[in-house]
């Protein structure tokens, strides 16, 4: 009786990988208005779609019964997938809030451990350079100076580009405010402060992720999937010294050379605004530019912008080392690597603000 | 005497094991064949005989001393007595092939005259023919060239065990066999004992001395190539006449 008031959905004699969405649907519109009945029973022509079609229906959904399935269907079925589960019931049958539980918990989990390993990679970074300035050992002779060449020399023209188009662009916007109060003289002030203490720091280190940290992500992340990284480790190299002291060893020594080269480009950009949209000689200006800024903030700057190199190396080096097996997660390696080195940046030129300034 | 001892051995990644409860002996100055169809665990047992993943149970032995696994000291003895040959060469590619070799060297040794240590690349850079390509880097060299540097490399310590993971894996017969002809070179000037990993036939059939047959997640069968290969077991018999379904050697 039961059966008879079953709805019936007939599915084609022809029953390919085009023909399942349309018999899917249909299965599941019945299927909202109560128990169904799939007939197999016109099927004569299918490809591994309708197997797998019958595989879900089969053990999967109770409230579908599946009928007339033919010998030819059915011997199919019994050769390709017989004894394989089906695959999706497990997701389907988990709830929403479940699924996001099980999802979220697995998210916190995973970047709790991400933490945990960058916490420590920070504490072994810290250990190997103390011990490479003791011992001289663990690192591969001339690769402290290959690194220096990369981060300071080949930084250095887009380090000054940069810098001194922010220098422009910073005194010609204040310029126009400054004229309106009679102080013109003040730009002087506020170039030198601004580029000594801030935006120097601030666009040394973000050119170094962008340029260095990316190339140190990349390299890193293609040895660990070449298995070079192995190959050092049994060697009896620890990579996290062979791989990362010289870089930051060089980024320390790269960027106080970058932040006076580039304190002096951009102070010059606003030297050459000031003479020549405010009418500021250049003396004047850094007569001025002395009274509102001395040494001490040409090295708190140095400061910030040595920090900085130091977390975009450690966490370009992370993202490199922790890196899984597949040619694919060294693009994601990179691009993360640049995302983590902007953020740690700007955490930590928050956090400078907060220490200098509260 | 036995090498390597391995006793109650589980391996894998994470929480899964991939092979368990494994006992077995590497003898010394012998070479033992791991073979076993794709992805049955040979090269996850390789990377825990060389303290690259540890142990999710059991132990092995390095010689006479345990390995720890969480020792920097232990795992530093294990690295001294072993020199291991990766799938693709895995060279440093910023590295010309003269410097690969000389690495180990520069490392361990860092004040090695650089004259000595000249003559110990060149002697291993000849052993495996290579020594007219000294200057050139990894990617200027064929798959057969980076192995042979790679060998160079692992033997260069003089390791009383090297560990081969696949050494004739993508190498046509010809490099194959003067890969594996150099290994029994090796094996008889230096006495060094070599694992290696592989599912080729004819280079288990050149070189092993030994073989250790993973299938099912565990140990199926160890023994001489000939106690082995004669096996009746059904397994074996379908493996060394290559009609085992999934082998897609």
């Amino acid at each position: 009786m039961e059966d008879n008031m079953m709805a019936t959905v007939f599915l084609p004699g022809r029953l390919f990988a085009q023909d399942i969405p349309a018999a899917f649907k249909e299965i599941q519109a019945r299927r909202e208005e109560g128990p169904v009945t799939v007939d197999f029973g016109g099927v004569e022509e299918f490809d591994s779609s309708a197997l797998a079609l019958l595989s879900y229906l089969h053990g999967c959904v109770a409230d579908i019964h599946v009928t007339n399935v033919g010998e030819k269907l059915d011997r199919s079925f019994q050769a390709f997938l017989g004894g394989t589960p089906p695959a999706a019931c497990d997701v389907a049958e988990l709830d929403l809030p479940t699924r996001f539980l099980h999802s979220f918990s697995n998210r916190f989990l995973a970047q709790m451990r991400s933490v945990s390993k960058f916490v420590a990679l920070l504490g072994d970074e810290i250990y190997y350079t103390i011990s490479f300035f003791r011992k001289r050992r663990g690192v591969y002779p001339g690769e402290i100076w290959n690194q220096l060449f990369f981060m300071g020399y080949k930084s250095f023209p887009i380090t000054c580009l940069l810098v001194f188009l922010i220098g422009v662009t910073i005194a010609l916007t204040s310029a126009a405010q400054l004229k309106l109060y009679g102080g013109d003289i003040y730009l002087a002030d506020l170039v030198g402060y601004g580029m000594l203490r801030e935006l120097v720091p601030l666009m040394v280190g973000i050119i170094l992720a962008g340029k260095v940290g990316a190339a140190v992500a990349a390299e890193l992340s293609t040895m660990t999937v070449l298995e070079e990284v192995d190959a050092l480790k049994t060697m009896g190299v620890v990579p996290e010294k062979f791989l990362m002291v010289p870089r930051l060893v060089a980024v320390t020594l790269a960027v106080p050379l970058l932040v006076a080269l580039a304190d002096f480009v951009g102070i010059g950009g606003g030297i050459l605004v000031a003479r020549f949209s405010l009418g500021i000689v250049p003396s004047a200006f850094i007569r001025e530019m002395q009274t509102a800024v001395g040494l001490g903030d040409f090295f708190i700057g140095l400061e910030k912008s040595l920090v900085f190199g130091w977390a975009v190396i450690i966490g370009s080096g992370y993202k490199g080392l922790t890196v899984g097996r597949s040619a694919g997660e060294v693009g994601r390696a990179t691009t993360e690597s640049v995302v983590l080195s902007v953020s740690l940046i700007i955490l930590i030129d928050c956090i400078f603000a907060i220490i200098l300034y509260y | 005497m036995d090498i390597i001892s391995v006793r109650d051995l589980t391996v894998g990644y994470g929480p899964l094991p991939v092979l368990t409860k494994l006992d077995f002996a590497i003898p010394a100055a012998k070479i033992t064949a791991v073979i076993g169809t794709s992805g049955c665990g040979k090269s996850t047992l390789l990377k825990t005989l060389a303290g690259l993943i540890p142990p999710l149970e059991g132990e092995v032995f390095f010689g006479p001393e345990k390995v720890d696994y969480l020792s920097e000291a232990s795992l530093a003895a294990l690295y001294r007595g072993i020199g291991v040959l990766y799938q693709d060469g895995a060279l440093l590619n910023n590295l010309s092939l003269f410097e690969n070799v000389a690495l180990p060297v520069r490392m361990r040794h860092p004040d090695m005259p650089e004259a000595v240590l000249r003559e110990i690349v060149h002697d291993r850079l000849s052993q495996v023919e290579l020594i007219e390509g000294a200057a050139k880097y990894p990617a200027e060299l064929s798959g057969g060239m980076r192995k042979r540097a790679a060998l160079a490399r692992a033997l260069v310590l003089d390791p009383a065990v090297v560990l081969c993971d696949e050494p004739s894996g993508g190498l046509d017969p010809i490099t194959s066999g003067h890969l594996d002809a150099l290994i029994l070179k090796v094996k008889e000037t230096f006495r060094t004992t070599f694992v290696v990993v592989t599912h080729e036939l004819r280079s288990i059939e050149r070189v092993a001395d030994r073989v250790l047959v993973l299938n099912g997640g565990g140990l199926h069968l160890s023994g001489g190539l000939a106690e082995v290969r004669d096996s009746d077991d059904e397994f074996i018999r379908a493996f060394f006449l290559r009609k085992v379904g999934h082998d897609d050697a």
